[in-house]
This record gives structure tokens, C-alpha cells and sequence, in this order.
């Protein structure tokens, strides 16, 4: 008998718990046509959206802080990457309402160049960049640090920068371990609700007049704001749940891959 | 020329080591004598406690590795996403550099480059030579080889054929090697045991 193997398989089912509950029940006894209707639907491809929005932000401003920080001995930034996600996440919804606010100096200048976060794609995608860059930042530096430096030493014995060395040398060669990163974060910004809850409960734009994300819109569900009550809210949540674990599986498998 | 005297201390290694000379200079010693680490503070990657790094007169102790035009190559050292063609011109254009085709062609020719492909799925000691290849046609002050003509088959030649083309080029070059014997192949030879650097004689050249 393998004990370790048994013990580790019992605590991964009772980690699995709420997903197995959520996906038997949305889909069995407490399924509702109000779960899965147009409206959730279009919360599910405006999550989708925004948070493939998110990764493309991550990857174009944060590779170089995870190669800086894979590369350098900055013990200081490495810890204040994780600061956004270890507060509680409404927190950062209220800091960006605040740095947007039309009574704050930020907000005022922030107004004047038409940059408005307050139910916004914007508001939206920049609260799911800030959750999420942390996950694609620790994903990635591990990866940059288990690659041989030997080729980056040789590309500045010819004299490139580091930025230069990161975009020709380092990235050409990190498929494996950008598509991992970026899935892993995906499937964190598809999760998020604490910060969009306040700074984007619906997107008032083009093209998604009046959406609100997946986790908002089953939160309207479960408070009854929404028709549909409990069994919609559990619906749409093992449609959400469907969504996701694709994502989250294929960002781990690109891991194992990366032999990280 | 190259002179260098570096003093560092790495955890609990201490390297003290003074060269001097021109041309092919191999550091000979066994495994954890410091030739990587010698090598690789001459590169810039180690910094130096005391001491200085000097190439053809000019004084790049203080410079940043990217300035020093010092590159070091290692068994694994190569850019596997390019194909040898541009690998190989890689450093001399970032250089600014744009070397004659016929030049690029004998030197693959004199160095054994006679195939194409991504240099990722190359063998490794096919690698080695177009990295070594790329090195030399970037035209730095010093090529530093750690262990990276081990493998090649045709090895002593090889070596002797990239000193007289390190030469032409006036590129100093340095090369790390576990026998002594290989001090034959060299211009000056120095032995590394426990971190000390001594000079020794080689034949005609020293």
C-alpha cells in the first residue's frame, strides 16, 4: 500500500470538492435555462476576452521584470511582486476607482486624457493585469532561471544589452515556458472577482454594452439581483467552471513540458 | 595582448591569478582549479575583488560585459532558434559589422562548417564550431573558450587552425583545457591548481 499516494489523492479530492459539487449539481438536479442563457454567455466571452487582454498586457510589460528579476539579485522586488495579490482583492477594485476618481489629483489628469476605469474594457483589463502579473511574473522567473545562461553570456560577449539579449536571444526560445505562463495567469484572471466587482461591474462599451464579467454576473444570480436565483448561480458557474479547466490544464501540461 | 591580474573570492574558492601574453593562451588544470572561474571574470560575469583585466592596452576591469568585447564560449553556448548562416554573422552585424560572404565562406570552410540547419538540432560539437565561428567573425578583443574544443573530432587541428584565424583577425584568445599537453597548441600556457595561476614553459613561444 502506498501511503503517500493515497493521502496525496484523498487531499487532492478535497481540494476538487466545490468544482465536483458545482459541476453535478449546474449540470444535473439544479440545471436552468437561465444559467446558460444569452446573457451568460456574453459575461462568459467578455471574461474570455478581457483576460486574454490581460496575459497580452502581462507578456508585453512584465517579461522583462520576470527576466530581471530570473537574472538579477533583487530581493526587494521580488517581494513586492506579490503584494497585489496577497491584500484582499476589492482592494485593489477601490485603489483603481480612487486613482481614477474625478476628486483626486491622479483621477483629474487621468480624466483629462479621456482614461477612464469606472466600468470600462479599460478599468476591467487593468484590474485583471494587476491580478494576474504576479502569477505570470513567478511562473515565468523560474523558467528564465532554469534556462543555461551560456547562450545570453555569449550574445553580450557580443555585445547586446540585457533587454536586447531578453528579445533576440532569451524569448525565441521560451515558447514552452510563455505559453505556460501565460495560460496560468489566463486561468487566474478568468477567477478574479473582488477587484472587478467594484471597479467593472458591467463594461458600457462597445462591444458589451452593459456585461458584466462570468464571476460578477453569478454573484448577481446567487443575490437575487438576477433572475434566475441559486440554480442559475450554479448553472452558470459549472459553465464557467467548463470554460476554465481547459485553460488551466493546458498551462499546467505546458509546464510539465517545460520540465518545471 | 592580454593582462590580466584578478583576486576574487567565490563562496569559499579563492582564486589568485596573474597572465600575461598574446595570441593562444591555455589555462590547463584539473576540475575545480578556477580556470571557469578565471575565465569568467575576465568576461565581466565575475566580479573582480582586486586586480585588473587589460586587452591590447586598454583597461575594461570596470566595463560592463556587453562593452568589454571579451566573449566567452562554453560546450552549451549557441543561439539554437537561428540557422548557421545567421548565426554565424549574428555578432558582427550587431556590430554593426557586415563581413564578405567569401570571408564567411573560408572560415567555415578552414573550420569544418560544411552543413546547414537550425544550430539547435545540430550535434553538440557541430554547435561548438559555429559558435566559435560567430565569435571570431564578431571580431571581439578576446575569445574565451571554456572547455568548448572538447569534442571535436578533429580537435588539435581545430584549435591551431582558430589560433592562426584568431590571429588574422587580431583576436587574443584564451582556452581552458584539463591537460597540460594541450600548452603545446598555445602561444603561453598557465596551470591552475587551487586557485593559483603559474606560468609555465611550452616550447619556443613563452
Amino acid at each position: 500500500m502506498n501511503w503517500l499516494r493515497l493521502i496525496a489523492i484523498a487531499s487532492l479530492l478535497l481540494l476538487l470538492v466545490p468544482i465536483i459539487v458545482l459541476l453535478y449539481y449546474g449540470l444535473g438536479p439544479f440545471r436552468d435555462a437561465a444559467g446558460y442563457s444569452a446573457e451568460v454567455i456574453r459575461s462568459i466571452e467578455l471574461t474570455l476576452f478581457s483576460s486574454a487582454l490581460a496575459v497580452f498586457a502581462d507578456f508585453i510589460l512584465f517579461t522583462p521584470l520576470a527576466y530581471y528579476l530570473a537574472r538579477g539579485n533583487d530581493r526587494i522586488s521580488e517581494s513586492l511582486v506579490d503584494i497585489p495579490v496577497s491584500v484582499p482583492h476589492p482592494i485593489i477594485g477601490v485603489a483603481l476607482l480612487i486613482l481614477d476618481s474625478p476628486v483626486t489629483p491622479t483621477g483629474k489628469f487621468l480624466l483629462g486624457l479621456q482614461i477612464n476605469f469606472y466600468n470600462t474594457m479599460l478599468g476591467l483589463v487593468t484590474a485583471l493585469v494587476i491580478m494576474s502579473a504576479p502569477i505570470y511574473v513567478k511562473s515565468m522567473q523560474p523558467y528564465f532561471q532554469s534556462k543555461d545562461p551560456s547562450p545570453e553570456e555569449f550574445a553580450m560577449g557580443m555585445g547586446a544589452s540585457r533587454l536586447r539579449t531578453l528579445y533576440s536571444v532569451v524569448l525565441p526560445n521560451s515558447r514552452d515556458g510563455l505559453t505556460s505562463a501565460s495560460l496560468i495567469s489566463m486561468s487566474r484572471a478568468l477567477s478574479e472577482f473582488g477587484s472587478i466587482s467594484i471597479i467593472a461591474f458591467y463594461v458600457l462599451q462597445f462591444p458589451f454594452y452593459g456585461v458584466s464579467p462570468a464571476s460578477v454576473t453569478i454573484y448577481e444570480f446567487f443575490s437575487g439581483n438576477m433572475s434566475g436565483g441559486l440554480n442559475a448561480a450554479v448553472t452558470a458557474s459549472a459553465a464557467m467552471i467548463l470554460v476554465a479547466i481547459p485553460i488551466t490544464v493546458a498551462g499546467h501540461m505546458f509546464r510539465r513540458r517545460t520540465g518545471r | 595582448m592580454i593582462e590580466a591580474k584578478v583576486r576574487l573570492q567565490a563562496g569559499e574558492f579563492r582564486l589568485s591569478a596573474e597572465l600575461q601574453g598574446g595570441g593562444m593562451i591555455c589555462l590547463a588544470g584539473k576540475n575545480g582549479t578556477g580556470k571557469t572561474t578565471l575565465l569568467r571574470a575576465v568576461a565581466g560575469f565575475l566580479p573582480i575583488a582586486e586586480g585588473f583585466v587589460r586587452i591590447g592596452g586598454t583597461d575594461i576591469t570596470k566595463r560592463p560585459v556587453e562593452e568589454r568585447e571579451v566573449v566567452l564560449v562554453t560546450p552549451t553556448t549557441c543561439l539554437p532558434h537561428l540557422g548557421v548562416d545567421s548565426h554565424l554573422v549574428w555578432g558582427a552585424k550587431l556590430k554593426g559589422l557586415r563581413p564578405e560572404k567569401g570571408h564567411v565562406l573560408r572560415l567555415k570552410s578552414e573550420l569544418g562548417i560544411d552543413y546547414q540547419g537550425t544550430v539547435g538540432n545540430l550535434s553538440r560539437g557541430m554547435r561548438q564550431r559555429v559558435a566559435l565561428a560567430t565569435a571570431l567573425l564578431s571580431v571581439p578583443r578576446a575569445v574565451l573558450v571554456d572547455e568548448a574544443f572538447l569534442g571535436l573530432n578533429d580537435r588539435e587541428a581545430f584549435i591551431l587552425r582558430y589560433g592562426e584565424l584568431a590571429k588574422q583577425a587580431k583576436v587574443e584568445v584564451i582556452f581552458s583545457s584539463q591537460d597540460e599537453a594541450d600548452g603545446t597548441l598555445a602561444d603561453y600556457l598557465y596551470v591552475l591548481h587551487d586557485g593559483l595561476a603559474t606560468p609555465k614553459q611550452r616550447g619556443a613561444n613563452p
